[in-house]
């Protein structure tokens, strides 16, 4: 099992060059706002409403206001870098062939990377007229 | 290293969740991006698969990891950063397993009615 390094002078010490100890220190920085922004995603998608009432309809209705698109940016570029980090470092420790780890880990990024853009997108490259057009059609039972 | 049995169980339990977050996180975000092709696209179609209630379920346990995944990084960021934190780590993963159950009751009896009660 990995040994990890018990604090900062710890880390410092240990980490093989700057960027390791930098991601050490994002891991628990990302992870002070990831608590407010996970707990308040998850209270008010699953705790406010039943989850079975989401629909395109909801998805869009609130994707539509500005507050949710800046909000949802944030969630998902800082859950992406801390999580898919994560998930690097736990590949690394468990896979033990460097060739075999070396590909899993670029199979990982790629993936990621794909999936983020199209959060991205999702966020923001999609035009609300047409989603807000597209709900109206919806809700006058097009 | 964490030295004692419940600094192992703390990390092994980070880990998993930790991991099971991201391979969620990744579904989630795909799944979500459907929505691009608007409102008579996939997105509707995919969604209902996972209003099942199998996967309803897994969405219980999504939270429950996220709430223990949470606080306990909170404590390993205590342990990290404060000069005390060491000498406290059981009494704060005890803390942690104590406060995600306070948090995880009222969530089940929120969630399980509207999977089980028939809606
Ligand atoms: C909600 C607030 C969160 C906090 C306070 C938090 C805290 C942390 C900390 C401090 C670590 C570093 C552990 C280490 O260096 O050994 C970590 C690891 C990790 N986190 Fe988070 N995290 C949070 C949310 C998330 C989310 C949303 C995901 C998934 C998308 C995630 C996935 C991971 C993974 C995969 C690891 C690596 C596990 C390991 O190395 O054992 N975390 N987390
Ligand atoms: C467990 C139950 C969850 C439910 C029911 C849920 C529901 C939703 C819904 C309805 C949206 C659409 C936009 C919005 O309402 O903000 C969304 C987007 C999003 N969720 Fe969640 N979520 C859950 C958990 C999570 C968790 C644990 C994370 C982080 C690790 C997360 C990260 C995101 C991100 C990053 C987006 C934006 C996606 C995009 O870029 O298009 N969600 N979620």
């Amino acid at each position: 099992m990995a040994v990890r390094p018990k604090n900062l002078q710890e880390a410092r010490d240990r980490s093989r060059n700057n960027a390791e100890l930098a991601w050490w220190v994002f891991m628990r920085v990302s992870g002070l706002f990831l608590v407010f922004l996970v707990f308040a995603h998850v209270f008010v998608n699953n705790i406010l409403i039943n989850v079975a009432t989401v629909d395109y309809n909801y998805v869009a209705t609130r994707l539509a206001k500005p507050g949710v698109k800046v909000f949802d940016t944030f969630l998902l570029g800082l859950a992406m870098l801390h999580g898919v980090n994560g998930l690097r470092v736990v590949i690394g420790d468990n896979i033990r062939r460097p060739g075999l780890r070396f590909w899993v880990q670029v199979v990982l990024i790629v993936v990621s990377v794909g999936i983020f853009v199209a959060g991205v997108m999702t966020l923001w490259a999609f035009s609300y007229r047409e989603m807000g057009d597209a709900i109206r059609d919806l809700t006058s039972g097009h | 290293m964490y030295r004692g049995r419940e600094g192992q169980w703390a990390y092994f339990l980070h880990r998993i969740t930790g991991v099971a977050l991201v391979l969620y996180l990744l579904l989630h975000v795909f799944d979500i991006s459907l929505v691009m092709y608007g409102p008579d696209g996939p997105f509707n179609a995919f969604l209902m698969f996972y209003h099942q209630w199998p996967f309803r379920i897994g969405l219980v346990m999504v939270i429950a990891a996220v709430v223990y995944h949470a606080l306990n990084g909170l404590r390993i960021i205590l342990l990290d950063f404060t000069t005390w934190g060491i000498r406290y780590q059981r009494v704060m993963w005890y803390t942690v397993l104590g406060v995600t159950t306070v948090i995880g009751v009222p969530v089940l009896v929120k969630i399980l009615p509207e999977i089980f009660g028939g809606a």
